[in-house]
């Protein structure tokens, strides 16, 4: 493939499917924006070094999501990890209701925060069954582990959010599918 | 208790709005330069691997002079692992990545990066690098026996992950070496590589 043909499928890409991998990744950063987008640019450098398997892929954004996941569970692994935390919504929302304030905008604030209360593996258990609607296999197969093995995670996130969100004062419909 | 509306509607609501459209450009420059810094790699390594491969014929022909069955050699167009100790503590190693040094070294980690440069002066930045891990996650993925021991290989896009659990007399757990698909190591040597690893007392387990 000549480059400037791959240059041109990847910022059709970009353009398409840029948006999607932030979002993802602002939900596995937990609302950390400055490395949630880190993580996007990693991850589309890392598409464009393998264009070829983008290419070959049944789903050109499915393959990036599973990259993208990778990037952050690689970088979770990190050891004795200092970043600055930056976060779109401020965590002392939580909770309150403060007059004028948009609904969604507390309903964001409170997710985030149970989000940031879950392991990183567990978080992205959470994004990929409950918001990408992956199946068990497909979320087992991206993280590289058994399908038992995201079941559980799956679980004791759910847990783990009812928790949190009880104490919170809120109550989530967290169903398991 | 306040009700809220299903964990799916509350997740799209906390990934926030769909940013505005951006510049691909940006991206694309990353991404090229990414590739112009591989590029550059891959032709040190060729050169280092022609002149290896030189130095080796040079060498069979001398071998070969009172040896005619001698075996061909295996210098192939991967990067080299040499019988040299090294420690990077609290992990020592049998063997050394030829054009390779430690750039980082943790309880639960040690970074490996290529000496041309290539990669980010960011040791806790993994990409284009090798690193070995210390963890109690579990093992996954293809099993493959290395001289009596299991090891366990998981393929990502990009890189490869191989792990295996720690012998008699280490701390208990697993250890794991990712390794990148474009530097040049085959599957191979990097078991052979991990299998030189030995985990010191002052090992602690990492995240993952």
């Amino acid at each position: 493939m000549r480059d400037s043909e791959r240059s041109a499928e990847f910022v059709a890409f970009v353009r398409a499917h840029r948006a999607d991998l932030v979002r993802t990744a602002v939900l596995l950063c937990a609302g950390d924006e400055a490395y949630a987008e880190d993580l996007v640019q990693t991850t589309l450098t890392r598409l464009y070094l393998s264009w070829s398997k983008v290419r070959r892929a049944d789903s050109s954004l499915a393959y990036s999501r599973r990259c993208l996941t990778n990037v952050f569970i690689d970088e979770a692994r990190r050891a004795h990890r200092r970043r600055e935390t930056s976060v779109a919504v401020p965590m002392d929302a939580l909770g309150r209701d403060p007059a004028g304030a948009s609904p969604d905008l507390d309903l964001r604030a409170l997710v985030l925060n149970a989000l940031s209360s879950l392991a990183p593996r567990q978080r992205a258990v959470v994004v990929l069954r409950h918001w990408h609607d992956l199946d068990v296999d497909e979320t087992a197969r991206i993280l590289g582990c058994r399908a038992g093995t995201v079941k559980s995670q799956n679980a004791r996130a759910l847990a783990h959010l009812r928790e949190f969100l009880a104490t919170a004062d809120h109550q989530l419909d967290l169903e398991v599918s | 208790m306040t009700p809220l509306p299903d964990l799916k509607h509350a997740l799209d609501v906390a990934a926030g709005d769909e940013p505005r459209p951006s510049d691909p450009s940006a991206d694309l420059d990353r991404a090229q330069a990414a590739v112009r810094a591989r590029s550059r790699r891959r032709f040190r390594l060729g050169v280092s691997t022609l002149a290896t491969a030189a130095l080796v014929g040079a060498a069979s022909v001398v071998v070969l002079d009172g040896s005619p069955t001698s075996p061909p050699s295996a210098a192939a167009a991967e990067v080299q692992l040499v019988d040299q100790q090294f420690d990077a503590e609290p992990y020592t190693f049998d063997l050394t990545p030829e054009g390779w040094s430690v750039q980082a070294q943790m309880p639960s980690a040690v970074t490996i990066a290529p000496d041309d440069g290539s990669t980010s002066d960011e040791p806790h930045d993994f990409q284009g690098k090798l690193v070995i891990l210390f963890d109690s996650n579990p093992l996954t993925g293809r099993e493959v026996e290395h001289d009596g021991r299991r090891f366990w290989v998981t393929e990502n896009p990009g890189h490869t992950i191989i792990s295996t659990r720690t012998v008699d007399g280490e701390p208990t757990g697993v250890v794991r070496i990712q390794y990148p698909h474009d530097a040049g190591w085959e599957e191979s040597s990097m078991i052979e590589f991990l299998a030189s690893v030995h985990v010191g007392p002052g090992a602690q387990h990492g995240l993952g």
